[in-house]
């Protein structure tokens, strides 16, 4: 859409504007017309119309946010925008794209999102620091380059995963031949003779679409809240930690951490 | 390379775009303002002149030292295609037909020669915005080019459709519009609840607003 280089830029009215779709690769277009969208706080670039942004705790908002909204210690993070007009989103200057789901599931780095319609339910993943999607509608997602779809059976880098729909089995893979033993060990640790920083990956099997963005480079991480305590919740509490978690610092999701010693070292 | 059309200054430079991120400006023999240190490249002869105060003379350097609104800026001169670029900033053309172009000082990469420069208040949107109380005017016939996080997106505001803009995302507006300055802190936003949308700047009259697809830090992103 961008005209580059050319007769000088597009200039866009409410009646050129698209709707509920991109304006450039960068910004993202959505019609309201006395519906509601979710939308992370601070997206909103502009808007033609009458439009509301209200915290998801607005008392008006209660039944909206019990059948689409299940993340509620991540709530103040989220806004509702309702109203009527034409409303621009984007996210410091990352390739943004819209989805469909049609009675569907996507999990997504809690980062990447960046608005959905009601009509879609946002739940916090068992896997820590993604959030789910279920059932019928449109969102929008940022990612940093544009967006690769995939099939599995297939690995992953961690730092290039965006998301995946409907595959079950989400897994970590590491190439054990190249870590494990004395050599492997010192590979990892000293970088010489060779650790490519790719000996750890995700692993996807089974139907359903993987999405990748097409850098390494990890958008900024929103917190997707606390789970509940209890027995068996994965990442639960926040004081769980493993007495080799606890020694190190905390280390980024994806890094190699501590599998030397994992691994006999 | 779109033409240039009427003849209202002598010869004019050509600004063009060489993908997004680079300007390219053909010259014969006259000059353009730019920010100083944004040449990357040039062929031809040229000529770099620091201009003190934004080439506004002694009263402009006072005004922009009071204001805050610094600007350095060189005057570049000569016979060929000098190469803009700034931090790989997204470059825009704005082609001005006698109106006024309100840009911040640090999204301005070049202009034409024959372009005022100024500066003016802003009010409370400049302070929204933590770009201080003062921005950039650009006025004249000739072309301007601003530079913004992202590709900016063009909107045109007309009697019967206002615009409204988050700080954060406004780069430029050319144009006769008024703008004021919307705050919805309620009690809600002191409680953590808010829309994280507190404060809008609302466009009206007839022009163009330019805004970038990214949100500069402010304090509006955070309540």
């Amino acid at each position: 859409m961008s005209h580059y280089p050319g007769a000088g830029p597009t200039v866009f009215d409410p009646m050129t504007l698209p709707s509920d779709d991109n304006v450039n690769a960068y910004t993202f277009c959505v019609e309201l017309k006395g519906s509601q969208w979710f939308l992370q706080k601070g997206k909103m670039i502009a808007y033609y119309g009458q439009m509301d942004f209200n915290g998801v705790g607005h008392g008006r908002l209660d039944r909206l946010v019990r059948t689409s909204f299940h993340s509620p210690l991540h709530a103040s993070d989220w806004v509702v925008a309702e109203g009527s007009g034409k409303m621009l989103l984007a996210d410091r200057a990352f390739d943004v794209n819209s989805y469909d789901l049609e009675d569907g599931n996507l999990t997504i780095r809690s980062g990447n999102l960046l608005a959905f319609q009601p009509s879609l339910a946002l739940k916090q993943s068992i896997v820590p620091g993604f959030l789910t999607l279920i059932g019928t509608g449109k969102f929008v997602a940022a990612s940093n380059g544009p967006v690769v779809f995939m099939e599995p059976p297939i690995r992953v880098d961690p730092q290039a995963l965006v998301g995946w729909a409907d595959c079950p089995s989400p897994c970590h893979h590491y190439d054990h031949g190249y870590m494990t033993g004395v050599m492997g060990g010192l590979r990892a640790l000293t970088g010489l003779g060779g650790a490519s920083g790719e000996e750890h990956q995700f692993e996807f099997v089974g139907a359903g679409t993987v999405l990748l963005q097409s850098t390494e480079t990890l958008m900024a991480e929103q917190a997707t809240g606390v789970v509940p305590s209890g027995v068996g919740v994965p990442g639960a509490g926040g004081t769980h930690t493993s007495p080799s978690q606890t020694a190190g610092t905390q280390r980024l999701p994806g890094q190699l951490g501590d599998l030397q010693r994992r691994f006999g070292l | 390379m779109a033409p240039r059309t009427g003849g209202y200054l002598r010869c004019v430079a050509m600004f063009r775009l060489q993908g997004s991120k680079v300007l390219a400006v053909d010259m014969t023999g006259d000059a353009v303002k730019a920010k100083n240190g944004s040449m990357v490249a040039y062929d031809g002869q040229m000529a770099f002149k620091k201009m003190s105060g934004g080439g506004e003379g002694l009263r402009g350097m006072v005004t922009r030292r009071l204001t805050g609104e610094q600007m350095t800026v060189m005057e570049v001169k000569g016979h060929g295609t000098c190469w803009f670029a700034d931090r790989a900033s997204e470059i825009n053309l704005v082609s001005l037909q006698g109106d006024k172009l309100y840009v911040e000082s640090s999204n301005l990469l070049a202009t034409d020669a024959g372009l005022r420069t100024g500066t003016s208040f802003t009010g409370m949107r400049g302070a929204s915005q933590g770009n201080g109380l003062f921005t950039t005017t650009v006025e004249g016939h000739g072309q301007a080019a601003i530079m913004s996080d992202g590709p900016a997106v063009v909107l045109r505001v007309s009697a019967q459709y206002p615009l409204t803009v988050d700080p954060g995302a406004y780069v430029a507006h050319q144009g006769n519009l008024r703008q004021s300055f919307q705050s919805g802190v309620t009690f809600r936003t002191l409680m953590g609840e808010g829309g994280g949308e507190a404060f809008q700047i609302r466009f009206e009259g007839d022009g163009l607003v330019y805004v970038q697809p990214s949100e500069r830090n402010t304090i509006a992103g955070d309540v």
